[in-house]
């Protein structure tokens, strides 16, 4: 499966990633800091804490990792041959 | 599943197939690992890639044929302070003619064919190379790493794990190596890739990198100060174009980039003169992607200090921490620490040894290698930034001298002179495959792509500059003697050409400003050079005969 974007062109996301960002609500302030960063807009705000919207234009960039203060983001590799690609890097 | 291995190399990037070729020749069971389904279409960045990369890195690159885009003659900085007064000054540094296009500052490149290029050459030494697989974890035995975990739950075991994962540092953070990099020391990276026609780049670019900087309300380079500018680099038929800004700025508030890099976007493609005028027109959007990169880790004395080894793994390039702050490359110290981590795990292998204890080493080379030194713990775009939040025109004007103009050569020549004679001590014949790779290169650009498949029909009878070229080898080797006793005496000297370009730096602006105003007068000889590099045989300029 090979998903593109109006807002990225040149850019493709291929397979399943499954949930490779995660967030604790337990840990969640709900800042925002990750929604600030985030290009691919994965992120949103819903009872005060951020929780992932869609992973379907991430660039697993990890910026949303480095930003979160409070620990609460857990990033990991997406599973090999899934996530984006693009041949004009 | 368990397989065993003598080495794994994490991440086919710049840097892994530097590391895996040099492990496979030395005969050791190498495989290495690529999360994406083809190598380099997970690395994004603009890139020039400057020369020092190819002439102090890795010797199969410098004998090779790798894919470029466009010889790089230098920079043109634009300083702006009041962009809708049209308020902009330049400031230059740049390879005179006839010197360039051939004897180059850089090389422009896209990052995936060139890392396929060297993952080929990884394979063909012996390499075994795994796509599609990500190394989730590390096997840790006795607190010890002794291999990774796939994520297909594959445990790979190896002797010793050379990390080249890129500047997020997943595994290394995970296996406790070191310790993850806070947002002020990484930048993202907005990149877009414009197509345009051929024509339109020769005549607005050349060979030149353009850079802008501005006073931060000018809102043309990234927000509050706290990015590197903007930066576009000319491709072939395309252009490159990177804002970037760090995830924190002082006193630790996260700036809201999803909305400033569309509003800097905007006001620099509408408003910034050449871009406006002489680009847009015939330039489409073919792309946009952006990375985070650690560029300010190097300034900071703990975590340039972070651990890059430890017993059984070896940090290497930006899972190290080895973004140069210099000139915003990040290759040419991935492939030096590559080859360096390679040496090592050879000799730790050999010794049977791959303890924190032996590996040590690495991290010792890292440090006493200058160029990697240089790159990390440069200072200047630090204090560029700064004199971005200014209104100091003449301050933001020396700063971007210093960093991207001619001043570079005030703390950029001590390491690039000390490297030069390192190289030269180690190998007195060594500028001839220096200057065969300039030509070799300048051919591969001019014919896109010099290959067996576009070989001349007829091999061309032995000309001029294939006489010259046996010539210049033959007097290489006859002065090679001559060349250790220069090197020799010269080597003590290299601290004082720092200082010496400082004291100088009037005089070089000068001479570096009339040798471009000279250039019409070179014109014809400029073009004459480059005829004959153009149509000669390639396999004149040896390397792997095509």
């Amino acid at each position: 499966m090979v998903r593109k974007s109006e807002r990225f062109p040149g850019v493709e996301w291929v397979g399943e990633t499954g949930a490779f960002i995660k967030i604790d609500d337990k840990k969640c302030t709900g800042c925002g800091n990750c929604l600030r960063v985030c290009l691919g807009r994965c992120f949103e705000i819903e009872n005060k804490l951020a929780r992932i919207k869609s992973l379907d234009e991430c660039m697993e960039c990890a910026a949303c990792w480095y930003v979160c203060g409070d620990g609460a983001i857990d990033f990991a590799w997406p599973p090999g041959g899934t996530g984006y690609r693009s041949d004009w890097g | 599943m368990i397989e065993e291995y003598d080495v794994v190399v994490v991440g086919a990037g710049f840097a892994g197939p530097v590391a895996a070729k040099k492990c496979a020749e030395a005969g050791l069971k190498t495989l290495m690992l690529e999360r994406s389904e083809n190598p380099g279409e997970k690395v994004i960045s603009g890139l020039t890639i400057p020369i020092y990369g190819f002439l102090f890195g890795p010797a199969f690159i410098r004998d090779g044929n790798p894919p470029i885009e466009r010889p790089v003659d230098g920079i043109k900085n634009y300083v702006i302070y009041d962009i809708k007064a049209g308020d902009i000054d330049t400031v230059e540094l740049r390879i005179p003619r006839p010197l360039s296009p051939i004897f180059a500052f850089g090389y422009n490149a896209y990052c995936k064919p060139f890392i396929a290029w060297e993952v080929d050459q990884a394979v063909k030494a012996g390499a075994e190379l795994r796509t599609s697989t990500t190394a989730m974890d590390v096997i840790e035995e006795d607190g010890r790493i002794k291999g990774i975990v796939t994520d297909r739950g594959d445990r790979i075991r190896a002797k010793v794990v050379i990390n080249c994962e890129g500047s997020q540092g997943i595994l290394a953070v995970k296996a406790g190596v070191r310790e993850k990099y806070p947002p002020e020391a990484i930048s993202l990276a907005d990149t877009y890739d414009y197509e345009c026609p051929r024509e339109v780049i020769d005549r607005v670019f050349g060979y030149t990198l353009r850079f802008c900087w501005g006073f931060d309300e000018q809102m043309i380079a990234p927000p509050l100060g706290h990015g590197n500018g903007l930066m576009s680099w000319p491709y072939r038929n395309s252009i490159h174009w990177m804002q970037d800004q760090c995830l924190s700025l002082d006193g630790g508030q996260v700036p809201n980039l999803r909305k400033l890099f569309d509003e800097y976007h905007e006001n620099i493609t509408t408003q910034l003169p050449w871009w406006r005028d002489e680009i847009a027109p015939s330039a489409r959007l073919r792309a946009r992607m952006w990375e985070g990169f650690e560029i300010f880790a190097g300034l900071d004395d703990r975590l340039r200090n972070m651990p890059n080894y430890t017993d059984g793994m070896i940090l290497v390039g930006d899972a190290a921490g080895l973004e140069s702050t210099g000139l915003c490359d990040g290759v040419p110290a991935a492939w030096f620490s590559a080859d360096i981590a390679a040496d090592t795990a050879i000799e730790a292998i050999k010794a049977n040894d791959t303890s924190a204890g032996f590996l040590k080493r690495y991290d010792r080379r890292i440090k006493a290698h200058p160029i990697i030194q240089w790159t990390i713990t440069c200072r200047g775009r630090w204090d560029l930034r700064k004199a971005q939040e200014s209104h100091d025109r003449k301050e933001l004007r020396a700063r971007v001298d210093h960093q991207f103009g001619p001043g570079l050569l005030t703390h950029l020549g001590t390491p690039l002179t000390k490297s030069i004679l390192e190289w030269l001590r180690k190998d007195p014949t060594v500028i001839t495959k220096w200057v065969r790779m300039f030509l070799r290169y300048y051919h591969n650009w001019e014919n896109e792509g010099s290959s067996r498949e576009n070989l001349p029909g007829q091999p061309k009878k032995r000309g001029t500059l294939d006489i010259t070229l046996a010539l210049f080898d033959a007097l290489g080797k006859l002065l090679s003697p001559l060349t250790l006793v220069v090197v020799w005496l010269l080597e003590p000297l290299t601290v004082a050409v720092n200082p010496l370009t400082k004291a100088l730096h009037p005089l070089i602006e000068l001479i570096l400003s009339a040798s471009i105003k000279m250039e019409p007068v070179f014109r014809p000889l400029t073009r004459w050079i480059s005829n004959r590099v153009k149509q000669a045989d390639p396999t004149i300029f040896d390397a792997t005969k095509f």
